[in-house]
């Protein structure tokens, strides 16, 4: 196990040495110059040119990343060139907030999504299968931005029944601030639950057609106890991977809900930041998810090897 | 008449008054403008209420009669959305964007504050008064000001503010860059500041207004980048937390020189998507939006919970046709025949509902009230194709018009696409983000313009914020070498007529200049002007006493909670 751990981390550090090269060559190539971002378009070309001077984005490029990465192993993630400020003391929040949202859409969406998926499975061809597909196909081709206008009007403008903001007042406690995500969080359900529950539902038809299930039942054990012993260990291993992978995603990826519900997540952050060319900010954010994307994944694996001895085997091999 | 009336007046003109306020008397007298207006021109002067009052009186007008103050509830904390966030540090002198100048100006203030109805009055000033031909601008400070610090307001700390507002790297530069160099600012005493201008401007007094949004006065030994981390303004609210793209928190300011704000607080979350914006006014969530449009905010309007604030100003788009480069714009008859084919009344339906002024071709805005009789350009496909045709041009041409996706200039874009149709000219839209639109250098005459897209293309669409004044628009976007010439037009005549304008001290011959240099803009077309818009901002039917700004100030000291 140790050794499979040691594998994986490996090529975490590998993935984010890539990714940071990526970033880096990527906003380089974002139209415009960070002077002319922060003092507009009617600045003078002496103050942008001054200004591009005092930020040190006038050096090479190799010198600017090699700046960047060195302090940011550091854990300095250095001076957002639009605001002035550091970048983490931005950042931290705006990544907490994305937890925070994460964190309930998925226990929303989780449990939500494999029961749909499993009770699908196991009333299979008939109309209770047919409707949990069918509704989670239906969300999942509407696109986030549509179903969230949708919930937005419904829930917050006509019943009144949920906040139409995601930020919470300060100072909210638990329930409050749980309250006002639950509505961005609806959005995401409607978006990831078809997408987990066919998972869900291929992978516990696949179990409840395998030899052993067939071999339990040949035992006398009952139903539920095949179900939740044999056929749910089994049948979940590619929706963990499948949860896994949509992660990253939710943490950084919601722009549009993020928008849409005023909510000062880590995406709304790092686009602003690509718009404005704010180099530092744009490079740390997306560094910083990819370790959460890479964590998780990572948590993911060893869930999965923790299910599947196989994979633990295989790996120690 | 009465004759203390008189008396009163023809002592003002003998002790009081400059060459500037006895030609402002001669004209009202001669019938050159109305009461109004008359109102507005003398407190660009500094001329008191009771001197206008005198005035009034004397010829036989009601005398001032300043609308009482609506009694305001007090209490509660004012939730505001501005959208969009501020896009860099909040350093006043460096105010470049919506989001900045509304989050500094709902705490800071400045000499003066112009009206909706362009009327000066008076803040951090208590008065001023030019030289005889108003190249030096006398400025009495309003006493006991404190600033947040606790510290008293003196000549000094408006000198460090102002030399700093006309140094470079200043965003105020457009405004005053001209006119005014560190040097020209001059402590007289302790509560008297003079500027000594490079050039005559009768009109200067605006440009200390809140409408040069970077000149909140800020203490002589004021810190660059402490703005939001410590409360140093003199407004009726203190800055108490901010949190870039995310909000702001103001407290009342006990020690406010106008008195005890109604308010206790202001909240600003601040908003990137205006349907986010809207569904929290909407919720109750908020209770005001700083600046709304009508393409992008639709169900605000005609809505019976909102209040919709409007404010009549000069924000337009330019549509510039360099005059400069070998090719078919370079032919007056051309860029005519192309601001011909636009149908403006149907453009400012389309575009705004009708909340916006028809343009003329000219930086002169229905509000400046300048150049009125001459006649509006209208469409004339006829007129239009005789001139292609005079060009050497019957059958059109293909031209590109690059742009900026911000707000409706992308369906502008397009109307004016179609439009050109008719004279057979194939456009090609390049439209950009508002970005790459201002990327590139933009070195400014003499060497150029630089290389950026907004400056260089053979035709584009560019957003220009309201002036309270013309001045800007005539010197940087119009005049020879001006540093936003995106046109790059050049004419002598023209030029000579900007410095006239702006030395002028009567109406009548402020007038004079602006006819003739639209005349002139009219026949050489450097630039259409398709319209001004007003400036709209939204509200629950909760907030009282508040009043748009055409610049998008959003100015909470005199306003409620019901």
């Amino acid at each position: 196990m140790a050794r499979f751990l040691l594998r994986r981390s490996a090529l975490a550090l590998v993935t984010l040495v890539l990714v940071s090269i990526l970033v880096f060559a990527a906003a380089q190539l974002l139209p415009g110059n960070v002077g002319r971002s922060v003092l507009g378009g009617f600045a003078s070309q002496q103050s942008v040119d001054q200004l591009n001077h005092q930020l040190g984005v006038d050096r090479p490029i190799y010198v600017q990343y090699g700046s960047w990465i060195e302090k940011f192993v550091q854990g300095n993630l250095g001076t957002s060139l639009e605001y002035r400020v550091p970048v983490w003391s931005l950042l931290r929040t705006s990544l907490l907030n994305s937890l925070k949202l994460a964190a309930v859409a998925f226990v929303l969406v989780v449990p939500l999504s494999i029961l749909g998926g499993v009770l699908a499975a196991l009333r299979r061809g008939r109309l209770t299968d047919r409707v949990i597909t069918l509704t989670g196909l239906s969300l999942t081709a509407v696109p986030e931005f549509v179903s969230a206008i949708f919930l937005i009007l419904v829930l917050g403008l006509w019943l009144k029944v949920l906040p139409v903001t995601a930020t919470a007042p300060p100072g909210s406690g638990f329930f409050t601030q749980v309250k006002y995500l639950l509505l961005p969080s609806l959005a995401l359900v409607m978006v990831l639950f078809g997408y987990i529950a066919r998972m869900a539902r291929a992978g516990t038809i696949e179990a409840l057609d395998a030899d052993y299930t067939r071999t339990a039942y040949l035992k006398g054990i009952g139903t539920k106890a095949v179900i939740f012993r044999h056929v749910l260990r089994n049948s979940l291993l590619p929706t963990i991977a499948v949860i896994a992978t949509q992660m990253g995603y939710l943490i950084g990826g919601l722009l549009v809900i993020e928008k849409l519900f005023n909510y000062n997540g880590i995406g709304q952050r790092i686009y602003t930041a690509a718009q404005n060319k704010d180099f530092t900010m744009l490079q740390s954010g997306v560094l910083v998810i990819a370790i959460v994307y890479l964590v998780a994944t990572l948590l993911a694996d060893i869930l999965y090897s923790l299910l599947n001895p196989r994979i633990r085997f295989a790996a120690s091999e | 008449m009465d004759r203390e009336s008189r008396r009163q007046l023809e002592e003002y003109r003998r002790l009081e008054a400059g060459p500037f306020e006895n030609a402002l008397i001669d004209d009202y007298v001669a019938g050159e403008f109305d009461r109004g207006e008359l109102i507005r021109r003398a407190t660009i002067l500094g001329v008191g209420a009771s001197a206008v009052g005198a005035l009034l009186r004397t010829l036989g007008e009601p005398s001032l009669a300043f609308a009482g103050t609506e009694a305001l509830k007090a209490g509660g904390r004012m939730r505001v959305g501005i959208i969009p966030p501020p896009t860099g540090a909040i350093e006043p002198h460096t105010f470049a964007d919506q989001g900045g100048l509304e989050t500094g100006g709902l705490c800071g203030e400045f000499l003066t504050r112009a009206t909706q109805t362009k009327r000066l009055l008076q803040e951090l000033a208590v008065s001023w008064k030019p030289n005889a031909n108003a190249t030096v601008w006398t400025f009495k400070l309003r006493p006991n000001v404190k600033f947040q610090t606790g510290q008293t307001m003196t000549a000094d700390d408006v000198v460090t503010t102002w030399k700093r507002l006309a140094s470079p790297g200043s965003q105020a530069l457009s405004a005053i860059g001209s006119y005014l160099t560190p040097d020209g600012v001059v402590k007289v005493d302790d509560l008297t500041v003079a500027f000594h201008l490079e050039t005559p401007v009768s009109n200067f007094p605006y440009l200390t207004a809140s409408t040069t949004y970077q000149a909140i006065i800020l203490p002589a030994n004021y810190q660059l980048g402490t703005f939001t981390s410590k409360p140093q303004t003199t407004g009726a609210f203190s800055l108490v937390s901010y949190t870039p793209g995310v909000g702001a928190k103001y407290d009342r300011f006990s020690g406010w020189w106008g008195g005890h704000a109604a308010l206790d607080g202001v909240d600003v979350t601040y908003y990137s998507a205006a349907a986010a914006a809207d569904a929290a006014l909407l919720a109750g969530t908020i209770d005001l939006i700083g600046q709304i449009q009508l393409a992008t905010d639709r169900p605000l309007f005609n809505n019976p919970n909102v209040q919709i604030f409007t404010a009549k100003g000069a924000t337009h788009r330019e549509v510039p046709m360099r005059v400069d480069l070998k090719n078919q714009l370079h032919d007056y008859r051309v860029r005519q025949a192309i601001a011909y084919t636009l149908d403006r009344p149907a453009i400012v339906k389309t575009l705004f509902n009708n909340l916006a002024d028809i343009g003329n071709d000219s930086p002169f805005a229905p509000v400046y009230g300048l150049a009125t009789s001459v006649p509006q350009r209208k469409k004339n496909i006829k007129l239009a194709k005789q001139l292609m045709a005079a060009a050497g041009f019957p059958k059109g041409f293909g031209i590109t018009l690059t742009t900026e996706q911000t707000g409706e200039i992308p369906e502008l874009a397009q109307i004016i696409q179609r439009s050109v149709k008719a004279i057979g000219i194939d456009m090609k839209l390049t439209i950009l983000t508002a970005t790459a639109y201002f990327a590139g250098s933009s070195t400014g005459p003499p060497s150029g313009w630089g290389n950026t897209p907004w400056l260089n293309t053979p035709m584009n669409i560019t957003d220009w914020g309201s002036r309270p004044v013309p001045n800007v628009l005539l010197i940087s976007a119009l005049g020879t070498k001006g540093v936003w010439n995106a046109a790059h037009y050049s004419n002598k005549k023209f030029d000579a007529l900007v410095k006239s304008f702006l030395a002028a001290s009567t109406a009548a011959d402020q007038n004079k200049y602006a006819t003739l240099m639209q005349n002139i803009l009219l026949h050489d077309t450097p630039v259409i002007f398709p319209y001004f818009y007003y400036y709209l901002a939204a509200g629950s039917k909760k907030v009282k006493g508040y009043k748009a700004d055409a610049l998008g100030q959003v100015y909470l000291s005199r306003s409620a909670l019901a």
